[in-house]
């Protein structure tokens, strides 16, 4: 029974996480149409910010949020302007080709600049919480919160604020958007920016209780599509849900299987990823945007 | 043009049904097309004719009802599948391959007859080029067969279409408005191929149509769809003076809107 | 120009050219054999052509179910690990002889394209090529797992057998092989189902084709092909594990070669891994800790500017400027013979 419980709650945790990470990779997918290839690379990329002000400068890592966020931000605009701005009404294969490129060289530069060595970040919340027979790690938690918040306040910003629902509206239809007066290309880059800050910012997250190395995105990326599969793309909730039960599965699979269970973490989810798109192609949550074209 | 009763139905549709979400694009529609009939199939526009004939051809699934083919249940089966059986079709909107010459189009669309995929390995089938042959004369194609089908005009496209339902030899055609954005002589010289392959071969067509000319000059009887449901049935000249039709097409609320369900 | 065209064609120089160049490249290890000390042609040299003969093969694969079929396959190095591993596994844990058990490995790649095909190629679009993806993913994990099998991680010894000549003829005859198959599917009806496929796959369900049988059919074929590379490949490296068999960027190679060549052409691939393996050679030799970074930045160049590779630009057809020049300049060499001038060129234009 602890076991089990044990179990839930890191499951609970993981999945937590995951459905922050997958927040960017939906949101660019639903807006744009582009399945970013390059997505695990920007949770990389966060992390080792995340690592560098951490080792460099002593900083908490959840405070690294706070430079993380708005530097990925700008970053995000002008990759979005220079880069994928050429690509989105360009066919499925040219945007995948592009962000599989952008990955190859976002994660080959990071092992040139940080070697392959796997990196841990230090924190303060090392201790644990003990409940029953249970133990959280206190990190684990702290992330955890965070997370929700932070799907929270997106949630938030795109039901309330003008620029949320600008995105919406783009979301839904590109063509009325524009009619009714909301400048695309402006609401497309700012939401590239804002996905990708996002997407780095959960690279902060996870940075505390996951070793980080340059090579840890396409697993990431894979989730993320898997994630989005099962929730449907335009469903906050539905990410949130999808990602617990990713979170879940991994963790069940690495606890009751013996031996082998933690490598199979990531054919889990892919198994997870093809029977969902074979038995509902349009998500278990919600529609997705057909992928054609 | 003989009149038909009686006999056993080529075509036959109980209750067909179609729901996208909530709209009903068909509901509750019965028809029936028996053997060596030409039939049209009229309605305004967004009234569910190539929603009826997407459902027949099945890539779109049928909400209710059944439908029987040659008297076998159709209502499930594969696209294909319903190919197979002798059923073939042309598009409103003109679905030739661009990339393929005149001549592969033709044979493309038969080339299931070759049972099986080895068979599909030899360069080309010379009985079947035969009798693609054959068609492009038929159709006054012969001097394009070379041609690349995305440099013909919009007129030897649909030509194209037609000889590619040809091809595999069916016994039921449905034309989805084969003489839309196409000029007079050519109207003229589709209506009497029509013509031929029903009296000659015995071909049996289901058109849909919005001129009311080949439909008065060709059909031996019309059915019309208003909002998806069936509105009327009966010979050209009774549907013409038909009150229900006259308001459904004129009428006060008259939706001239272009909402046609299709892709 | 318009006189070279004509007499090229007149002669039929396309063909003459093609002959040589082969028997130039099965004549090319003899002097190896009949004055070894003169170093005229160096072991290297032979091992260099046969990888580029692989990447020759893996781009023509990728280029079937790709180019043709219009199916992107993001993890088609799957079946080159699982040729490779079935092989592997066959000669290091059952001692089995290279032959046999390079057979287990092409039909393990085949059966596992059929099983794994049957799943993916009802997705469409995007779908496919990211379920693909974790399916390479997946069974490079699942391999690293079945470590009394595999090896695991610490990967399996073959027994060596250093004979570059060979393996140099083996490769070569297995490429011309290859490539005259795929020229062939592309005259036959076969052929022009898959581009149907490829342009409008409803459209083509609705002509009485089984889509989803054709689809497996060269799935699977493309995957035999793979497969029996990657036994190849594991025999001559005498060494696999899951890293280097499942190397990341060997699905970018094949899709870099295909698209620098020509999506959907028969010579396209050919072209294109002779470039992109010539350039992987320059970059290794030369900036070996930024070869992926730059391959990455070529493959976004390519992309973004050479969307219909370097051979169909030439395609009258394309619409950019080359294919321009080269249409006028066929027109006009048509002119005068009109005949001989369709066959030759309908086969390659890209579709």
């Amino acid at each position: 029974m602890n076991q089990f419980l044990q179990a839930s709650v890191n499951g609970i945790t993981l999945g937590g996480f995951y459905a922050v990470m997958v927040l960017g990779f939906a949101i660019i997918w639903g807006v744009m149409g582009v399945i970013n290839l390059a997505h695990g690379e920007f949770v990389m990329v966060g992390a080792y910010l995340t690592w560098f002000l951490n080792k460099q400068y002593g900083w908490e890592p959840f405070l690294a949020l706070l430079v993380v966020f708005p530097v990925m931000f700008v970053m995000g605009y002008l990759l979005q302007k220079i880069l994928i701005n050429r690509i989105i009404d360009r066919s499925y294969l040219i945007s995948l080709l592009v962000t599989f490129g952008l990955s190859i060289i976002i994660s080959n530069s990071f092992k040139l600049m940080f070697s392959a060595t796997p990196r841990t970040v230090d924190t303060v919340l090392s201790s644990f919480w003990r409940v029953g027979g249970i133990t959280i790690p206190m990190a684990k938690s702290v992330v955890l919160i965070m997370s929700l918040l932070m799907m929270a306040g997106l949630y938030l910003f795109l039901q309330h604020t003008r620029r949320g629902k600008s995105i919406r509206a783009a979301a839904q239809n590109r063509e009325a958007a524009r009619i009714v007066g909301i400048e695309i290309a402006a609401v497309y880059a700012f939401t590239f920016a804002l996905a990708i800050a996002f997407t780095s910012a959960s690279g902060t997250l996870i940075s505390p209780i996951q070793p980080i190395f340059p090579f840890m995105g396409p697993a990431l990326t894979l989730k993320a599509f898997a994630i989005t599969a099962i929730a449907g793309l335009g469903s906050i909730p539905g990410v949130l849900l999808g990602g617990l039960l990713l979170g879940l599965i991994e963790v069940f699979v690495a606890t009751y299987v013996p031996g082998i269970g933690t490598n199979l973490g990531v054919v889990a989810s892919y198994v997870l990823l093809v029977v969902v798109l074979v038995v509902r192609p349009q998500g278990l949550f919600g529609s997705l945007r057909p992928a054609e074209g | 043009m003989t009149a038909v009763t009686q006999q056993q139905p080529l075509l036959e549709g109980r209750g067909v049904s179609k729901y996208f979400g909530g709209l009903a694009a068909l509901s509750d529609v019965d028809f029936t097309v028996y053997p060596g009939e030409i039939m049209g199939l009229i309605g305004p526009n967004g009234s569910g004719k190539t929603t009826l004939f997407d459902c027949l051809s099945r890539v779109q699934d049928i909400s209710k009802g059944q439908v029987f083919f040659k008297g076998e249940d159709i209502t499930r089966k594969k696209p294909y599948q319903v190919a197979h059986l002798g059923l073939s079709r042309t598009f409103q909107i003109i679905r030739v391959y661009n990339k393929l010459t005149v001549i592969e189009n033709l044979l493309l669309s038969q080339q299931w007859r070759n049972k099986g995929i080895l068979k599909q390995l030899r360069p080309s089938g010379q009985q079947m080029e035969g009798r693609a042959k054959e068609l492009t004369d038929f159709l006054l194609m012969s001097h394009v067969i070379k041609e690349k089908a995305g440099n013909l005009s919009g007129g030897q496209k649909r030509l194209l279409e037609i000889g590619m339902a040809l091809m595999p030899d069916p016994d039921l055609i449905l034309l989805d408005e084969a003489t839309s954005g196409i000029n007079p002589t050519l109207i003229e010289t589709i209506k009497d191929r029509i013509r031929e392959l029903n009296s000659k071969y015995n071909k049996t067509f289901l058109l849909i149509e919005h001129n009311i000319h080949f439909i008065g000059d060709l059909c031996d009887r019309v059915f019309v769809l208003d909002y998806g449901q069936k509105l009327a049935e009966g010979t050209p000249d009774e549907i013409m003076n038909n009150q229900a039709v006259i308001e459904a097409y004129f009428g006060a609320d008259g939706d001239e809107g272009d909402d046609e369900y299709d892709e | 120009m318009v006189k070279f065209v004509q007499a090229w064609r007149k002669y039929r120089l396309g063909k003459w050219a093609l002959a040589l160049l082969i028997l130039f490249l099965f004549l090319l290890p003899v002097p190896q054999f009949v004055a070894p000390e003169a170093k005229l042609v160096t072991n290297s040299l032979l091992f260099s052509l046969t990888q580029m003969f692989m990447l020759i093969i893996l781009a023509s694969d990728w280029n079937l179910i790709g180019g043709f079929t219009g199916y992107y396959d993001f993890g088609h190095a799957v079946f080159f690990g699982l040729g490779a591993y079935g092989t592997g596994v066959m000669m290091a844990q059952m001692g089995w002889a290279f032959v046999p058990a390079l057979l287990i490995g092409a039909v393990v790649a085949a059966v596992f394209a059929i099983l794994l095909g049957s799943a993916t190629l009802r997705l469409r679009g995007a779908y496919f090529s990211i379920a693909m993806l974790g399916a390479f993913v997946a069974v490079r994990e699942i391999i690293r797992v079945l470590r009394p099998i595999t090896g695991g991680g610490s990967g399996l010894t073959l027994p060596p057998y250093l004979n570059r000549p060979l393996f140099y003829y083996v490769l070569l005859l297995f490429m011309i092989f290859v490539v005259w198959v795929i020229w062939w599917i592309r005259r036959s009806e076969f052929g022009y189902t898959l581009i149907a496929i490829r342009e409008d796959e409803v459209g083509a369900e609705m002509r009485g084709i089984n889509t989803t049988l054709h689809k497996i059919v060269v799935f699977t074929l493309a995957a035999t092909f793979t497969g029996l590379v990657g036994g190849l490949w594991a025999y001559q490296n005498t060494f696999i594990d899951p890293d280097v068999v499942f190397f990341d960027s060997r699905t970018l190679d094949m899709v870099l070669a295909t698209l620098l060549g020509g999506l959907g052409t028969v010579t396209g691939p050919v072209l294109g891994a002779v470039l992109i393996y010539w350039l992987r050679d320059v970059l290794w030799a030369n900036f070996l800790q930024y070869h992926l970074i730059i391959q990455g930045l070529v493959l976004i160049l390519i992309v973004l500017f050479l969307p219909e590779g370097v051979l169909g630009s030439f395609d009258p057809n394309s619409g950019t400027r080359i294919g321009g020049w080269v249409g006028k300049i066929l027109r006009e060499a048509d002119g005068e013979t009109e005949e001989t001038a369709n066959a030759a060129e309908s086969v390659e234009a890209p579709v």
